[in-house]
């Protein structure tokens, strides 16, 4: 049991930081975002550009103060107790926030535009935060944070309290029992043959869909197929044998530039065609591998992150440079790169080059299965374990760390090339350090190890930014926040990757197997 | 004259100004079970991870069946036919008990990475081996069924037997262990015990280990080295090691040792009287 | 086992040991073969300008090695990359910035002068606000970095904090353009410290600046370094940080308060950094919110040039790789686009050739 000493020191804590949170996104802009979110949630027709009216505003606040109290309600205790201290953690927070409200009415009040500084601070802004009722404005705050909160937490208490928990237990019951029902009623050979099916679904959809959706949805559906190429590629550096680069993005501009310089009419039109090229473009990238990782195999863990960072760095200044302007294109990048052929014919319709990507999928999903659930999979994952338990059980590191690289930087070449091809454009910019952190959020955000987890993390980083238009702004800041979360709370993925099954077991009762490849 | 197995001549081990190991030489024949002990700090640990390779000892040389092993990597020494297992258990935790297994294989398969992807008959064929071997392991160490558990979350002595299985798998001639017996009970022990000599009879292995469990050291082994400050102090049977003095001495101290004494002279009395 | 298999040995050790030397040898060939050209052949700068430059690299220098300093005790300490740790400069640099132009909004006029400034009637006061409060803020927010992104992740294996870092790392950089906005800002010096006087020096009958800002900056740093030294040397704090950093679980069964004492070193740290923030606008002027990435990469090369965990590895690295980089590209005859290369180059050359740096690391080591 907390002494009260504690408790009410934690009660001070929990109410300071939701309070500083809530100040946080005012200061960062998010506010007026987040009430163009909350808008269009209710689908209220928003015209783009214009702030969304003041109600918008209060849901969202009211929300957040829902929230204050849901996640403070106490844990020990009478029901009674639980709640009051969620209410006083939320008036806590309302009370901050209301000597916040102090200084903004005194700036909107005396007409200080502090823009220049804090770039979230107009008048109009601030007055919008306050609800447009200036000093009514705190008012609203504490009254929303106190009733909102007090919501929030009883709810919270309500649903946890005994009689919830048995409802909670029969309507999950009930809706066990009726898919076992589903299941045990489907005819037997479904599962058999269900697989392939699903395959042959799959294959259908993305041969008939990408000439159905239009244009853009086939820039945005490559756009994510090639960064979960390259995630899968990057999964195999850092997932399969632990080793952090952070340079990825170099690999990529070996692909792109190779593809680039060979196909464009500036600076060497030299033309050799798509496919030849990307060939290249792979040999390229793996040659790069090997140059980065012979000297630099015995490196531990965090120091290789640090130069394989300053190596993508070297790369891309050295593009950037008039060192080598004649043989690059400098800064400016290279344009008007053609496109691959078939057959005489032109294939590159934004259609035609997500079937190609769409097919390099396939490849990379299929070569990353094959290499995981083997004896050099094996080997990787057991360097990412215990490199020194690994070499003393016969594995040789160099030989399989260099592997890994190579491999990861093949399909980044890959993907490099592919991408050159369809942007008909590359620059030295399109390889900095922010690509290859993007693809390294991907893979980690997503589940390291894990397909899906790969797929999901592409979607999330490049598919649903394209999506919620508004968050752009946010989009890095929300990224590195999610790391750092991730890290902590689930630092396998959102969806965890698992080890293949080798026993045969008499029994298919699916609670018998979890325990033994799910991490305790 | 029976075959050396391991050799050490003079070998010595020193980590800034400390000596670990001070010239030792030791003789340990082929399917043999050698014990070496002494008291904490005595040097052990460090003499073993000279003969595994994991530290390359500042003078002398270690023998494997006559050739030289000392200054060579872990892995070229695995592959010559030398398993370990360790005193910290360091198995791969998120592997599962069967693919740690598969992974001790590792130094005797032979299929590369494009034989896995394009699965040629070659990575087929070695593929259904090395799995029916790794099960044979499995279920030699007594972890049948839980072949597909993840290592972390086996119980501790399942780990350990595992960690054994892991090192049998490679088919080594000389296994060394280190403190095989650490933290089990009796009755884990003496299962142990058993399979340590099991290893030695049914697979006709060399076994060095490092205890303190004398009750295992004198139950199995054939020849003990005793090392106090990095020095080899005495060498020879159980008996033996159990009546030297200079062994007693550096386990309990000159008081403790004249104690012992004592009680000894005592119980001689006792006896024939 | 045959001797067959003995004969393999060669290729079982170290690989790098015939790369090594390769490598070296090209390195070396290309450096002296420029160094040849520059001076020899062309031979165009008299000694003004190297003098000059060396005085940049000085200054530089400077500024890298009290960043340098924060890497290595966090990295002795908690065997992690702080890779937010450049950001920590950037938070000095920031604070700074707006306690100046807050100085110089505020008026102060008098008989003589009715314009003037807070500023310049008291430029003391100002400059030693500015580094108090950059130092001040850059502790706290070292200190609620590490409560927030690594002390959840302490007993994590190594690549898991390193993540955390690089999101925080994202996060600084982010909060600071969101809400600071894009725009590229420059230090509002008082006049009495007035970027680009200074000294001049009459070398070969041509002037050679010797920056006002340049030299407080030196002289600071020194400072600076010094009472670092002490406090580590000499104070209980001091030894509680070599301390945790040599073993953390017996320091915590001497009854060192673990938690308190890493606490510590991130606020240590973060002082620094922010003051090296401040030095930087005074003497460079620009503030913007990436201000601290490339510094924070170069210090880390410093740190690990001088031996990671060793304090004077760190000082005399960035003074070291302050002057490379300063010398550099005029002595190689390379443009000066490709400065930052030469820090990245000596970097990827240290950890080729020695990694336990030229001090010599000060590290836990690995059991086995």
């Amino acid at each position: 049991m907390k002494n009260r000493q504690n408790q009410n020191r934690d009660m001070l804590q929990k109410g300071v930081v939701f309070a500083i949170i809530i100040i946080f996104i005012m200061a960062i802009g998010f506010h007026e975002i987040a009430a163009s979110l909350t808008s269009r949630i209710f689908n209220v027709d928003v015209r783009r550009g214009s702030i969304a009216e003041v109600r918008f505003m209060m849901v969202f606040f009211g929300l957040y103060a829902f929230l204050t109290g849901w996640s403070n309600s106490g844990e020990e205790g009478s029901p009674a107790k639980k709640i009051l201290h969620g209410l006083i953690v939320s008036v806590i927070a309302g009370l901050i926030v209301v000597l916040f409200d102090l200084i903004l009415l005194f700036l909107t009040r005396n007409e200080i535009d502090i823009r220049a500084y804090l770039t979230a601070f107009s008048i109009e802004s601030m007055n919008y935060f306050l609800f447009n009722k200036n000093q009514f404005g705190l008012l609203y705050h504490f009254g929303f944070f106190t009733v909102f909160g007090f919501a929030g937490c009883a709810l919270k208490v309500l649903l946890n309290s005994a009689s919830a928990q048995n409802i909670k237990e029969r309507i999950s019951n009930f809706f066990k029992n009726t898919l076992n029902k589903i299941n045990g009623a489907m005819p037997p050979f479904l599962p058999k043959y269900g697989k392939y099916i699903l395959l042959l679904l799959v294959i259908a959809a993305a041969i008939i869909l990408p000439r159905t959706w239009g244009s853009y949805i086939n820039f945005v559906v490559g756009l994510v197929g090639l960064y979960v190429i390259a995630g899968i590629g990057l999964n195999i550096i850092v997932g399969l044998s632990g080793q952090l680069v952070l340079g990825y993005a170099a690999f990529f501009a070996m692909g792109a530039y190779s593809v680039a310089l060979l196909n464009a009419p500036e600076p060497h039109n030299i033309m050799l065609g798509f496919w030849p090229s990307i060939i290249i473009a792979i040999f390229m990238a793996i040659l790069a591998g090997l140059l980065l990782g012979i000297p630099l195999m015995g490196l531990r863990g965090d120091y290789l992150a640090i130069v394989t960072l300053g190596f993508g760095e070297i790369i891309r200044i050295l593009l950037k440079s008039d060192l080598l302007v004649d043989l690059t294109g400098g800064p400016r990048g290279i344009n008007d790169i053609h496109g691959p052929t078939l057959f005489g014919r032109p294939f590159s319709s934004d259609i035609d080059f997500v079937y190609i990507i769409f097919a390099c999928i396939a490849l990379t999903i299929f070569v990353y299965n094959r290499l995981q659930n083997s004896r050099t999979g094996r080997a990787w994952l057991s360097i990412k374990e215990d490199a020194i338990a690994a070499q003393a059980t016969g594995v040789n590191l160099r030989r399989y760390k260099l592997l890994a690289l190579c491999i990861g930087a093949a399909f980044a070449g890959l993907v490099g090339g592919i991408s050159a091809a369809r942007n008909q454009f590359t620059g030295p910019n399109d390889h900095s350090l922010l690509v290859s952190m993007n693809v390294l959020s991907l893979v980690i955000v997503g589940g390291v190890n894990s397909i899906p987890g790969i797929i999901l993390g592409a979607f999330a980083l490049k598919g649903l930014p394209e999506i919620l238009r508004e968050v752009q702004t946010y989009r890095q800041l929300a990224f590195g926040i999610l790391l750092i979360v991730m890290m902590i709370m689930r630092p396998k993925g959102l969806w965890p990757a698992s080890r293949p099954e080798y026993e045969q077991y008499e029994d298919s009762n699916a609670s018998v197997k979890n325990p033994r490849r799910e991490k305790k | 004259m029976t075959d050396l197995i391991i050799e050490t001549n003079e070998v010595s081990k020193t980590f800034g100004g400390l000596t670990a190991v001070n010239s030792v030489d030791l003789e340990i024949e082929r399917g043999a079970i050698y014990a070496i002990i002494g008291p904490n700090g005595a040097g052990k640990t460090t003499l073993f991870n000279c003969i595994s390779g994991f530290y390359t000892p500042e003078e002398g040389e270690i023998l494997f069946h006559g050739n030289p092993i000392q200054g060579f990597t872990t892995d070229f020494i695995s592959s010559q036919g030398i398993s370990r297992t360790y005193q910290n258990i360091r198995l791969f935790h998120n592997l599962t008990a069967i693919e740690n297994i598969m992974v001790g294989q590792h130094a005797r398969l032979e299929t590369a990475w494009w034989d896995a992807v394009f699965s040629t008959s070659r990575f087929k064929k070695e593929n259904v081996k090395s799995k029916e071997d790794a099960f044979y392991w499995l279920d030699f160490v007594g972890l049948k069924g839980y072949g597909d558990y993840l290592a972390s979350n086996l119980p501790y002595g399942m780990q350990r037997r595992l960690e054994l299985a892991r090192a049998l798998a490679s088919n080594p001639e000389l296994i060394l262990l280190d403190e095989p017996t650490a933290g089990m009970n009796p009755q884990e022990t003496d299962e142990m015990m058993a399979f340590i000599r099991s290893i030695r009879e049914k697979l006709e292995k060399s076994i060095i280990l490092i205890e303190h469990d004398m009750r295992v050291v004198m139950g199995i082994s054939d020849k003990i080295s005793v090392l106090d400050y990095g020095r080899k102090i005495a060498e020879g049977s159980p008996k033996d090691i159990q009546a030297n003095e200079r062994v007693i001495e550096a386990y309990l101290g000159p008081g403790g040792a004249a104690l012992a004494k004592k009680y000894q002279d005592r119980k001689r009395k006792n006896i024939n009287a | 086992m045959t001797t067959e298999e003995k004969s393999s040995p060669i290729k079982q050790r170290d690989l790098g040991k015939i790369i090594r030397p390769i490598f070296g040898a090209l390195v070396a060939a290309f450096v002296l073969w420029r160094l040849y050209i520059v001076f020899i052949i062309e031979a165009k700068y008299g000694p003004q300008v190297w003098v000059s430059l060396l005085i940049s690299g000085l200054i530089i220098g400077a500024v890298y090695s009290l960043i340098a300093i924060g890497y290595t005790l966090v990295y002795g300490i908690l065997l992690m990359i702080n890779f937010a740790h450049g950001e920590l400069m950037m938070v000095g640099t920031f604070a700074g910035y707006f306690i100046l132009e807050a100085a110089q909004a505020i008026k102060t006029p008098t008989a003589a002068n009715p314009d003037l400034v807070f500023a310049n009637a008291y430029p003391v006061l100002t400059i030693f606000l500015a580094f108090m409060v950059g130092m001040v803020v850059a502790a706290a927010v070292g200190y609620f970095l590490e409560k927030i992104a690594y002390r959840p992740l302490r007993g994590a294996p190594r690549l898991i904090p390193l993540i955390s870092a690089i999101g925080a790392s994202y996060v600084l950089q982010n909060i600071s353009l969101l809400l600071f906005s894009p725009q590229l800002r420059n230090y509002d010096n008082p006049d009495a410290l007035s970027r680009g006087d200074g000294w001049k020096l009459i070398i070969n009958e041509l002037p050679v600046n010797i920056p006002y800002t340049g030299v407080f900056t030196l002289v600071l740093s020194v400072v600076l370094m010094l009472v670092l030294l002490y406090i580590v040397k000499n104070t209980r704090l001091g030894k509680s940080m070599r301390a945790v950093a040599m073993d953390k679980n017996t320091a915590a069964l001497m009854g060192i308060n673990v938690n308190q004492t890493i606490s510590n070193t991130f606020i240590i740290s973060g002082l620094l950094a922010g003051a090296a923030g401040v030095m930087w606008g005074l003497h460079n002027a620009q503030v913007y919110n990436t201000v601290g990435f490339i510094p924070g990469i170069k210090a880390f090369t410093a740190a690990v040039f001088g031996g990671i965990g060793n304090i004077g590895g760190a000082m005399i690295g960035g003074m070291v790789i302050g002057m490379i980089e300063s010398i550099g590209p005029t002595a190689l005859g390379i443009s000066y686009q490709l400065k930052d290369v030469i820090a990245f180059a000596i970097l990827i050359s240290v950890l080729i050739f020695k990694p336990s740096g030229i001090l010599g690391e000060v590290l836990a080591e690995e059991k086995v």
